[in-house]
Formats: structure tokens, C-alpha cells, sequence
């Protein structure tokens, strides 16, 4: 039972795994009103993503952009992660189960524990690293990466000398290293009991063990390594401190190869289906490897390039052009070492069918995924059903929900995926479970209660500095006691003290109560990094009863003691200077109130197709009012035109479904034959006037506006009545019309995709070919069908259809982009020719039907949406989301989203995912009565301004408007306080709220007279 | 809006480096909006001036200031004092600043330009300027559908395109547009192309820079002000 509701569902979610999906689906379902428990196996939550180097295709660090979302989860008051657990048993039913979580012993009590890794330090037992896959070392006492989170250590009880001894007496040095006395041996774990309204499932897949394979040599020749190895390798924190060497003898490789689809697409000795992000990470790994070492030349050797996401095909273009990166087609056989050299001997046919061998300095060998070890006892304890493969069973149309109601799958462990799509599912599962729980909405949430703030305006600058030691972390090579007396006198300061651990319970009340007593009115820590620490601080200040605007951290750990370690002269003269420039920028702080603007609680949603209704029902359960803006006088979008999915589901029956329940749901308005005509407002507070001179009020927009198939004019498209497109011939197949023996159908691929000036994959057509041939195949097996093909990407569990065509007969003959088949009417058929790459000539084929599996294009609207909600496209014209990786369904303007083809080509169940996402995404924002402003933002001096419109051209939230005088004007609401117009404006009528021109000037003469920063 | 470019700085420090006190004195009309000598360019420039006297050893003393308009004297009078300390001034104004402060500061120190004036035009985005007007003082644009044939078209022609325009570009750089292919076109679609065979006689150029300084004079106005002079002196 709630506690405040009659209903009997529970406000509360169980998130089995903490990888980036589950972290994005405990974010997005903790900030709108859920209880969140999140049971990870490992002793830190991350998962896969942390131990990658960097992302394509921007090349951001994939730890910068995930650590600031394990921080926040791990911080969350509604989100209680329990690391080292385990899931035991589940039991009850949708919206009230009771599970059973086992908690391991970590032997490091992490209520006490700070963090400070003083213990590892001293920890005498070298074990390798599982975060560095083996190529650098750990201690038994440990943390698996520094950015861990929960920031504690835990005792490998496999490893530790004292808990092997068994009166547990070697040893105990992290015991005795220990300042804030967090370890325990005696540590036995527990047993834990939760009750939730849904469990989510997203515990990831393992790699694929390659030495299984044992020709191509890894865990044998020193210098294969696996791609993960690779990830290591090419990480500035890896164990070779990203210089790329080879693990053998440290030399920098020249010659480097890739191997793909080790472990995948191999039914015989490995996993049949398509791990889906090899190919890509490969092509990445190459380039980054290329910006290490520009001396390397790197080869990829490939199946077949399933570059099938958003500007994936333009990134292979780019690594092929810019890079220099080769792409050899060929799987290779054979992985040698050349005696006495460690270089390795690569036996490959070649395109031609000729063998050749060839040397190499360093060989990655691309793994794929696979479910854990444990699979299909994970399943039986979720009571949920499976695939043969042991990946949970769902269905296109509803690609989240597992067998079992209320528990649901994301992120790899529902199917191979890359890391968008992994937070796509997220967000998908959050939106799915919103629905499922609405009316428990708030029920197990807390809010924190704060004291009123201290006003302390008109006060002259009363600031206490906590230089903290970090255990030793700084102390060790900062002299913490010179910090404090080179700070004591500096203006403004009223108290200086030092602290072991500013960070650990006692001395954060030991800090509110300094606050008091010395009635301070700014605080100034000097310790290890904001990244971590500066919201914990700012709450502690404002738990005293200060403004948490009135707090500054003084970064002494992370930019001066951990760089210049040993260095402990030079690194005290940094610390000072770099206090003292906090504390000048302290004493120019003012109190910030944020703002508060209220929500309504409706969403607008413009396209009515599969993408549309779907994020309008999700959103609809969740309890908010929907309105559907569909231009054409019917609903359903492009899929109308689509009959089965590769998996054979009837969608016809599925768009019938969605229809009808989108017309009889209570909260759903369609309004059809209707565009927007106008729209003003931003996030919660939007006005979107229609063409039927309507006007809707809603909090948050989902850009749902489709695609349409691109029209051939090639291949006699038009001109030969045996020249059809592969949506014509699904609708021939759907009708019943028969194939006839000998009949034969010719498909070509790519037509209208992957060429100038549409260079990229359409994704869904290999898909639409195969499901096609197979249907043909499997009602007259005498009919002949040939694809003619440039890669086929039937990627994840789909390669399955690929292969089962194949046994059925359809015969794939692969083309070139520059050496087209050519196409003539022949009599009643027309004749195909193609090259044939084995026999080195052309060959020709007599085709009763020539299919053209035609690409697709995003919505002729797309333009004229994006125009008028000011949001951008890509070269393409496709919606350009906030940030491809982490922000998938987002825009960089809050309260819009986007789902479905008008962001990118994608296959049903993805449209579905994405607009469950959307609604995810849109239901955070819509469920919050009142939103805050965050306090750091642009304050705009409209006096000093001179209407130069620089400001309004570059912000990305479109916080800068014309108003109605003519002038500029500032929405404070839409500012995101990223500065951008604080450095453009020429009249300085902008200034960022505690990055003040005044402040930052401060600061740079508060470090040119203490002349910190001079380390050599 | 007039539209101007600073001078690189090297080109800054060689005409300011033999002075001892230096004031960079920006302007906060046209050259601020295109950020090249505002307020905020001036005290940019002045600060890399200092640490270029700094990293040279030179004793000098830079200092910046900054007023509404360069082109009209009520607002340099509360800077007049402080303006005459210095031994140069570096004005960020464009060419008309300039030569306005030094007439007002007759000889007493020079003042010399820090960014080159370019010429009018429009932003059609943020940080790019395109030359629109040629300010010849007798504007036919009319004629040409909006299209300035003076400044648009390399070669100022007045009677359609030369024979180097090249598919609607121009032969002097693929980037420029031919005007008279965009005056056609335009025409066009005004549907007043047969304008264009009325031949243009040659052009009167003494509105323009040929006929020596221009002045404007609005009577009606010069009339009301000396009216109020006198009633000042009557009284």
C-alpha cells in the first residue's frame, strides 16, 4: 500500500545494474517522483561505458561525460544504490513485488569510509586489474576506477592477506593506514528486502572470450589484445597512460590490424547474431589510435561495414579519407607470431578469392557481446521468459516489457546496442514504468527540510577557509599548515582552519557549527575537486543556513597535489595561489535565488505516427493531458504503407491497435489536418497556435514529424513495368499474390542511401529485403530472389533472418557504390548486370521484378517544425538532438524532445523505444508542479545593452529574445548559464551569476600576485 | 553600419611603442557591434599592449576609456581632461573618430587608428559583414532592383555585366556574386526587367568621394538653432 494514495501500486523501482541505461532510467524516474533502488553487482556502478576511452563521433571522453551522472545518482536523495548486491529472488506482481537483495561483505564500512585511498596505498597485495582487463595492477583493498561511485574502497576478500589468515592477523595495514577507521573484517554483508511497483532489468552483457578462438591467437601472442584491452590501451588513466604500445616490449606499433566480428555472426564456434557496435568501435578506435601516433596504419578487417546509425557512414568516410584508415574485406583465418620479432602474421582471402599473409606490429581483435554466464538463472529469478540466445523476450511493438508484467529490459541485455540507443532504452523503460505507477507518483519520495536562509546581504565578507588533507592525498605534498597561515590574512577572512577529511560526517557538522559560532558569511573549501564534492559542500552550507551560492571549492587535490606529486615546494606555492583565488572570488559572492516557474501539465506532440501515438499513450497513462498534431486527416504516418516486421508481427493489426486506443483515451485530443501555425513560450509553459485558429497551452513538446521514402528515378524506376520498390512488393506479398516457380525477383540496395548527397544508411531497407525474400522464399521455394547488396546490416539478433534467408536460397551478390549494376529491359523483363567479385567479371541476371529497397527521408515539415521551435538539423535534415550519446531524445532547449524518423531512419521497435523515451524525458518535466531555475545563469544589463544581436545569434536555448519594444530582452527561464553570450556581448551587458568579469579578474590578480601557476 | 577590423596588434605596437602614456579610446556605436573597437576591444587591446610592453621591458603607461560616439563632441567633454594627460591616443573609433578627435584635439597630441574602417554594411550572421552600400550620394537603387550595382559589382558598371560574370559569379573570386546576375534576377521577379534597357547616361561622380568633401545640411534645422542662439545672446 502507498502511503498516501489508495492505490496499491508501490512508488518505487528496482534498477538491476548500474550501467549508463540504468543510471539514465534511475535519473529520469528519481526526478519525477520515484523511489529508486539500484542493485549493481560490481563494487562501483558504470558499467561498460567507464571503461571506454573515448566516444565517436565527437571524441568526448567517455568518463567526463558519465562520471557527472554516476555523481548525481549516487548523490540522489531518492536514489539508494546498493553496490556488491545481488537480486535473490522476486516475488508479487505489478506494482507490488517484494525482492530479495543479497548484499556481499565489503569490508570497508562506506558510511565512514571517505574516499581517500589511503588504505591502497599501504595495501601490500598487487592483484590485476579487471578494470584495465588485465594490463595493469590493483591492490586487494580497492576501488575498480578512481571516479567510482559510491566513492569507497572494497576488500577482495579472494585477494586480502588478512581475511585468508585465518585468525586474521597478517597484515591489517589498511586497517592501521585508515584515518577515519572504515575497515571492518568482520564484515558478513546482509540480506536485504525491498517492495517496489516495477523492476528494470539492464545488467548488461559480457564480452565474448576470444581466446576461445584460439587461431587468432589472444591470451597466446603477447601482441593481440581485445578491443576492450585496446580501450585501455588508448585511455590517458589506462595502464599504459594512453601511449599506444604494444603489451609485449613497449614499442609503438606501426602496422596495427583490426579483426571483426570475433565472437559474433559465427553460428558454428561462436554467437550467431551481429554484436552491433564493433564495426563502429573499431573504426574509432582506429582514428583515436591515428591521433595518438600518427605514425600508425591501421587496418580493419571486416564481414561487412554495418555503419547503419545517424552519421555513422559519414564517420567510416571520414576515418577512409581524412584517416587514412583501410578497410580490407576479409575475415581472417589465422593470427601468427613471427619468431623473435612479436610482430604477427595475418592469413586472409582477399576480395578476388586470393590468400594472402601479411605482417602486422599489434592486432585488436573487435569482440562482440554476449549474455552473462549466469543468464538463465538471472531470468528464472525474474521469472522472465527468454530467447534461445538467453536475451529476455520482447516484442517490436513493445521492445521494453519483458514476459513478466512490471519488469522490464533495457540497454544491451535486451539486445546488442550502442550507447545512445542504451540511454534511448533508458529513458524508455522510465517512461513505460511512469505509466505503469502514475497514480503512485510522490508517494515514496523524500524531500530534504532546510532552516531558513541567513540574510546576509549589506554584511561585510566574513570568510571561513577548511583547507582539508584529504587523508594524504594532499597533505603528502601540499604543507597544509603554510596554506592556512599564507591565507589568514588575506581581506575578508575571518576564520582558517585544516581538516583530515572535510567530506566525512563529523567534520561537516563540525563545519555548519564554524558557520555559526564564527558567524561566517562565505565559505571557501580547499580539497579534492568540485567535480565530486562542491554539491555536498554547498548543502552543508545551506543546512548552516547560508545561501549555497555563498560557497567556493578551492580544487588543491585534483590540479595540484595528484600532478605534482613530489614536487611538494612548488605544489604549496599552487595551493596558496590557488585559495587565495577563491578566496578573492568568495569575497565578491552575492547570494543567488533561483527562480521558480510553474508547469503545465500537457504535452503537444506533432505527428500522429507510431513515434506520435506511442509517446501520446505513454504519456496519456502517466495522467497528462495529450494533444496530437497530425497534418494529414488520418493518423498512422508512414507505416501505414508497412505490413509485417522482419520478425513477421502483423503491423497493420498493431497500427489498428494504436489508433484505436489513442481515439478512445480519455486524455488524448487529435487534432488532424491541422500544423502549427505559431509558438511561443519555453519549458513548462508553452503556447502553440494551430491553422483550425485553436491555441494549445502545454509544458513540453515531442517533435514527432516522421519521414517519407525517397522516390527512385533510377533503375527505369517509372519506366519498366517490372521495376517496383520493396514497399510495392510487400504489399503484393501481404495481398496473397503467389510467387511462381522460376519467377525471379532482383533486389538492389542502397538506392537513394549512401552516396553523395545522401551519404547515409537508411537502416531499415536490408531489413525490408530480406523479410521480403524470406516471404517469397518460404511460399513458393522455387521462386528465385538475389539481393544485390553493398553491405547488409541486419544488425543485433536481426542477423538471424539473414542467415535463415540465406538457407533458404536467396543468393547475395554484393556491388560497389562505383561500379553500380546496370539495368535494361530486356522483352517482358529486365536485364541486371553486376560485377561478381570472386569471378572477376560481370554477370548478368533476367529479372522478372527488379525491387529497389528505396532509402528515407525525414518529412518535408521537418524544416519548417524545426524553424519555428528553433531547433537544429543536420547536413541531412534530420533533427539534430542535444548531444548524440547521452541525450538521445533531448534538444538543448529544455522541455523539447524528439522521436521517431524525423530524427534519424530507424526500424519499428526503435521508433517505439524512442518514442517511449520521449514520453520518459517529457513526463520528468510534466511532473513537477513548479520547475526551478538554476542560479547560475546570464543577468542581462538591458541598460549597457546596444541591441547587437551577437547574443541572440549564438545562445543555444534561445534564451535572448526581440521584445516587443524592439530590444533585447532575456529570458532567464531558457538561459542555461553556459556564458557563451557573457563572452560574445561587446557592450558587457551580460555577466554569468558567480563568473562575474569582477569576480574572474579578482581571481587572475589574486594569482598573479601570489604568482601561482609557475611550476615547471 | 559602419563596419571596421582591427589592426593586427603587432601593426598597434609599432605605432604605439615610443610613447610613454598611452589612452586606447573606444567607441561604443558602430565599430562595437561589430566587435572591433568598443569599450570592450579597447580595454582588450589595451590589456595586450601592456603585456606586450611587460614581456618587451618597456616603461610605458596604457590605460583605456571608452564613450558613446566618436563623431559628435558633446560626449567627449567629460573625457577632455583626462584625455589631454596622455601622450597618444589610440583611437578605436573608425576613420570619422578619428579624424573628429583630432580636430578637436588640434595638434596638441596625435591620435592615431587602431582598426581599419572597411565599410557599410549589414550582419547578416553573428561575426560576418557584407559591404551593401558605396555611399556615393546619389542612389539608383530603384533601378536595380535593391541590388547596389556601385559597390556589388566589382567594376562599378552601371549598363549590365561585364563579360567576365561566369554562372552568376564573378570573375574576380568564385565567392563573389556577379550583381548584375542577382539585378536580373531580381528584376525579374519584380517583373520590371524591360527598366533595364533604358540606357544609363555616364554617372555625375561629385556626389561621390570625386567631388571632394561632402557635407549635409539640414536648413531647417541649422535655422531653428541659430534662431535659439540668439534668443540665448538677447537675453
Amino acid at each position: 500500500m502507498s502511503l498516501l494514495s489508495n492505490s496499491t501500486k508501490r512508488g518505487s523501482v528496482l534498477i538491476v545494474g548500474g550501467g549508463i541505461g540504468g543510471m539514465q532510467a534511475a535519473l529520469d524516474l528519481a526526478d519525477s517522483g520515484f523511489k529508486v533502488h539500484m542493485v549493481q553487482r560490481d563494487p562501483s556502478i558504470g558499467g561498460t561505458m567507464v571503461m571506454l576511452d573515448k566516444t565517436f563521433p565527437t571524441g568526448d571522453c567517455a568518463m567526463c561525460m558519465i562520471s557527472p551522472k554516476m555523481v548525481e545518482a549516487g548523490r540522489h536523495l531518492n536514489i539508494d544504490v546498493h553496490t556488491l548486491a545481488e537480486v535473490t529472488s522476486v516475488e508479487g506482481e505489478a506494482g507490488d513485488f517484494k525482492v530479495k537483495v543479497k548484499l556481499a561483505p565489503r569490508y570497508v564500512d562506506a558510511d565512514k569510509c571517505t574516499g581517500c585511498g589511503d588504505c591502497e596505498v599501504k595495501c601490500p597485495k598487487k592483484v590485476l586489474s579487471e578494470f584495465d582487463q588485465k594490463l595493469g595492477q590493483r591492490k586487494a583493498v580497492y576501488s575498480l576506477f578512481p571516479q567510482a561511485v559510491p566513492n569507497t574502497r572494497a576488500i577482495d576478500a579472494s585477494q586480502c592477506l588478512c581475511l585468508n589468515d585465518p585468525d586474521k592477523k597478517r597484515c591489517r595495514l589498511c586497517e592501521k593506514a585508515c584515518k577515519a577507521g572504515a575497515i571492518n573484517y568482520e564484515d558478513k554483508g546482509k540480506e536485504i528486502e525491498l517492495n517496489v511497483g516495477a523492476v528494470i532489468l539492464s545488467p548488461g552483457l559480457e564480452r565474448y572470450d576470444a581466446r576461445v578462438r584460439q587461431e587468432l591467437g589472444l591470451g597466446r601472442w603477447p601482441n593481440v589484445v581485445s578491443s576492450i584491452q585496446f580501450e585501455r590501451i588508448l585511455s590517458a588513466s589506462g595502464p599504459y597512460k594512453g601511449v599506444v604500445q604494444r603489451p609485449s616490449d613497449q614499442k609503438h606499433p606501426k602496422k596495427v590490424a583490426w579483426i571483426q566480428c570475433v565472437g559474433s555472426r559465427d553460428n558454428h564456434n561462436a554467437n550467431p547474431w551481429c554484436s552491433s557496435v564493433c564495426c563502429m568501435y573499431a573504426t574509432k578506435q582506429s582514428i583515436i589510435a591515428k591521433e595518438h601516433d600518427k605514425n600508425i596504419e591501421p587496418t580493419v578487417f571486416y564481414m561487412e561495414m554495418r555503419a547503419f546509425g545517424k552519421d555513422f557512414d559519414k564517420y567510416v568516410e571520414r576515418a577512409k579519407n581524412e584517416y587514412g584508415v583501410r578497410y580490407q574485406r576479409a575475415m581472417v583465418s589465422a593470427v601468427r607470431e613471427e619468431p623473435g620479432t612479436g610482430n604477427l602474421l595475418l592469413k586472409y582471402a582477399a576480395e578476388d578469392g586470393k590468400l594472402a599473409t601479411e605482417n602486422f606490429d599489434m592486432v585488436v581483435l573487435s569482440v562482440g557481446f554476449q549474455p552473462h554466464c549466469d543468464a538463465e538463472a538471472f531470468a528464472k529469478t525474474f521469472g522472465i521468459d527468454t530467447n534461445q540466445y538467453l536475451f529476455p523476450k520482447t516484442s517490436p511493438f513493445a521492445p521494453v516489457r519483458t514476459s513478466r508484467d512490471g519488469i522490464f529490459a533495457a540497454g544491451i541485455y535486451q539486445g546488442p546496442k550502442d550507447i545512445p540507443e542504451t540511454v534511448l532504452q533508458g529513458s524508455s523503460v522510465a517512461g513505460s514504468v511512469m505509466a505503469l505507477l502514475a497514480e503512485a507518483r510522490g508517494t515514496e519520495t523524500v524531500e530534504k527540510e532546510l532552516p531558513p536562509e541567513t540574510d546576509v546581504s549589506g554584511e561585510a565578507p566574513r570568510i571561513g577557509v577548511f583547507v582539508c588533507h584529504c587523508g594524504t592525498n594532499i597533505s603528502s605534498t601540499v604543507n597544509i599548515d603554510e596554506v592556512v597561515n599564507a591565507v589568514k590574512d588575506q581581506p575578508g577572512v575571518t576564520y582558517v582552519t585544516n581538516t583530515i577529511y572535510a567530506c566525512a560526517q563529523d567534520n561537516q557538522d563540525m563545519i555548519k557549527q564554524t558557520i555559526r559560532e564564527q558567524k561566517l558569511n562565505r565559505v571557501v573549501i580547499a580539497s579534492c575537486t568540485p567535480r565530486t564534492h562542491e554539491k555536498l559542500f554547498q548543502e552543508t552550507i545551506r543546512e548552516a543556513g547560508l545561501n549555497k551560492y555563498l560557497f567556493d571549492l578551492a580544487d588543491i587535490r585534483e590540479q595540484c597535489s595528484w600532478c605534482h606529486k613530489g614536487q611538494n615546494e612548488v605544489a604549496t606555492k599552487k595551493a596558496i595561489g590557488i585559495v587565495k583565488m577563491s578566496v578573492a572570488k568568495s569575497r565578491l559572492q552575492e547570494p543567488l535565488h533561483s527562480e521558480t516557474v510553474g508547469v503545465t501539465p500537457a504535452c503537444l506532440i506533432i505527428g500522429g505516427g507510431i513515434a506520435g501515438m506511442t509517446a501520446a499513450l505513454s504519456l496519456a497513462d502517466q495522467g497528462f493531458p495529450v494533444h496530437i498534431i497530425e497534418k494529414d486527416n488520418e493518423l498512422g504516418g508512414l507505416v501505414r504503407n508497412v505490413y509485417r516486421t522482419l520478425e513477421g508481427l502483423d503491423v497493420q493489426e498493431f497500427l489498428k491497435d494504436r489508433v484505436e486506443a489513442v481515439k478512445e483515451h480519455p486524455q488524448i485530443t487529435v487534432h488532424t489536418g491541422v500544423e502549427v501555425k505559431k509558438t511561443d513560450g519555453f519549458v513548462g509553459n508553452f503556447n502553440t497556435a494551430l491553422t483550425d485558429g485553436s491555441t494549445v497551452e502545454h509544458g513540453a513538446v515531442i517533435l514527432a514529424t516522421g519521414g517519407i521514402e525517397y522516390q527512385p528515378t533510377e533503375y527505369l524506376y517509372g519506366q519498366s513495368p517490372n521495376v517496383i520498390t520493396q514497399r510495392q512488393l510487400e504489399k503484393t506479398i501481404a495481398d496473397g499474390v503467389n510467387p511462381a516457380a522460376g519467377e525471379r525477383y532482383v533486389m538492389v540496395q542502397c538506392v537513394g542511401s549512401r552516396e553523395e548527397p545522401n551519404q547515409y544508411c537508411s537502416r531499415i531497407c536490408c531489413q525490408d529485403a530480406v523479410r521480403n525474400a524470406i516471404a517469397i522464399k518460404e511460399q513458393n521455394a522455387d521462386a528465385e530472389v538475389v539481393i544485390i547488396y553493398r553491405d547488409v546490416r541486419t544488425y543485433g539478433l536481426r542477423e538471424d533472418y539473414y542467415k535463415r534467408a540465406r538457407d533458404l536460397g536467396v543468393i547475395f551478390v554484393r556491388y560497389d557504390v562505383d561500379n553500380k549494376p546496370k539495368v535494361e529491359q530486356a522483352g517482358n523483363r529486365v536485364k541486371v548486370k553486376t560485377w561478381d567479385f570472386m569471378l572477376n567479371k560481370d554477370i548478368s541476371f533476367d529479372a522478372d521484378w527488379l525491387v529497389l529497397s528505396t532509402g528515407l527521408r525525414p518529412h518535408p515539415t521537418t524544416d519548417q517544425v524545426g524553424a519555428m521551435y528553433k531547433v537544429t538539423r543536420n547536413p541531412d535534415g534530420y533533427f539534430l538532438e542535444a548531444h548524440v550519446k547521452l541525450r538521445p531524445v533531448d534538444f538543448p532547449s529544455e522541455g523539447l524532445f524528439v522521436a521517431g524518423l524525423g530524427h534519424a531512419p530507424k526500424n519499428i521497435d526503435e521508433t517505439v523505444t524512442q518514442a517511449l523515451a520521449a514520453s520518459g524525458r517529457a513526463g520528468v518535466i510534466l511532473s513537477h508542479k513548479k520547475l526551478a531555475v538554476s542560479g547560475i545563469i546570464a543577468k542581462h544589463k538591458r541598460e549597457l545593452c546596444m541591441s547587437c544581436l551577437s547574443c541572440l545569434r549564438v545562445c543555444p536555448f534561445g534564451s535572448p529574445y526581440i521584445a516587443e519594444d524592439g530590444k533585447i530582452s532575456h529570458n532567464e527561464v531558457k538561459c542555461m548559464g553556459c556564458g557563451i553570450c557573457a563572452g560574445i556581448c561587446p557592450a558587457k551587458a551580460f555577466q554569468v551569476n558567480n563568473f562575474r568579469d569582477d569576480q574572474i579578474l579578482a581571481m587572475i590578480d589574486a594569482a598573479a600576485e601570489s604568482e601561482a601557476g609557475v611550476v615547471n | 553600419m559602419i563596419v571596421g577590423e582591427q589592426k593586427p596588434i603587432d601593426e598597434i605596437w609599432g605605432m604605439v611603442k615610443d610613447f610613454k602614456k598611452v589612452l586606447v579610446y573606444g567607441c561604443n556605436t558602430c565599430v562595437a557591434i561589430c566587435h572591433a573597437g568598443g569599450g570592450k576591444e579597447a580595454e582588450i587591446i589595451a590589456s595586450m599592449l601592456r603585456m606586450k610592453a611587460a614581456q618587451d621591458n618597456v616603461d610605458m603607461q596604457i590605460d583605456n576609456a571608452a564613450i558613446e560616439r566618436h563623431c559628435e563632441p558633446e560626449f567627449f567633454e567629460p573625457l577632455d581632461e583626462k584625455v589631454k594627460s596622455y601622450d597618444l591616443v589610440l583611437s578605436t573609433a573608425c576613420g570619422v573618430g578619428v579624424n573628429f578627435l583630432a580636430d578637436r584635439l588640434a595638434g596638441t597630441i596625435p591620435v592615431y587608428p587602431g582598426i581599419n574602417t572597411s565599410f557599410y554594411g549589414g550582419v547578416p550572421e553573428a561575426g560576418f559583414f557584407v559591404e551593401l552600400c558605396g555611399g556615393c550620394g546619389n542612389c539608383i537603387l530603384h533601378l536595380t532592383g535593391g541590388i547596389c550595382p556601385i559597390v556589388r559589382c566589382s567594376k562599378s558598371l552601371m549598363n549590365g555585366p561585364c563579360g567576365g560574370t561566369d554562372k552568376g559569379k564573378c570573375e574576380v573570386s568564385s565567392e563573389t556574386d556577379c550583381a548584375w546576375y542577382l539585378i536580373v534576377e531580381r528584376m525579374k521577379k519584380l517583373g520590371t526587367l524591360e527598366k533595364l534597357f533604358e540606357v544609363q547616361p555616364p554617372r555625375d561622380w561629385s556626389t561621390g568621394t570625386h567631388g571632394g568633401p561632402r557635407r549635409v545640411s539640414l536648413e531647417h534645422i541649422r535655422a531653428y538653432e541659430e534662431q535659439e542662439e540668439k534668443k540665448a545672446e538677447g537675453k
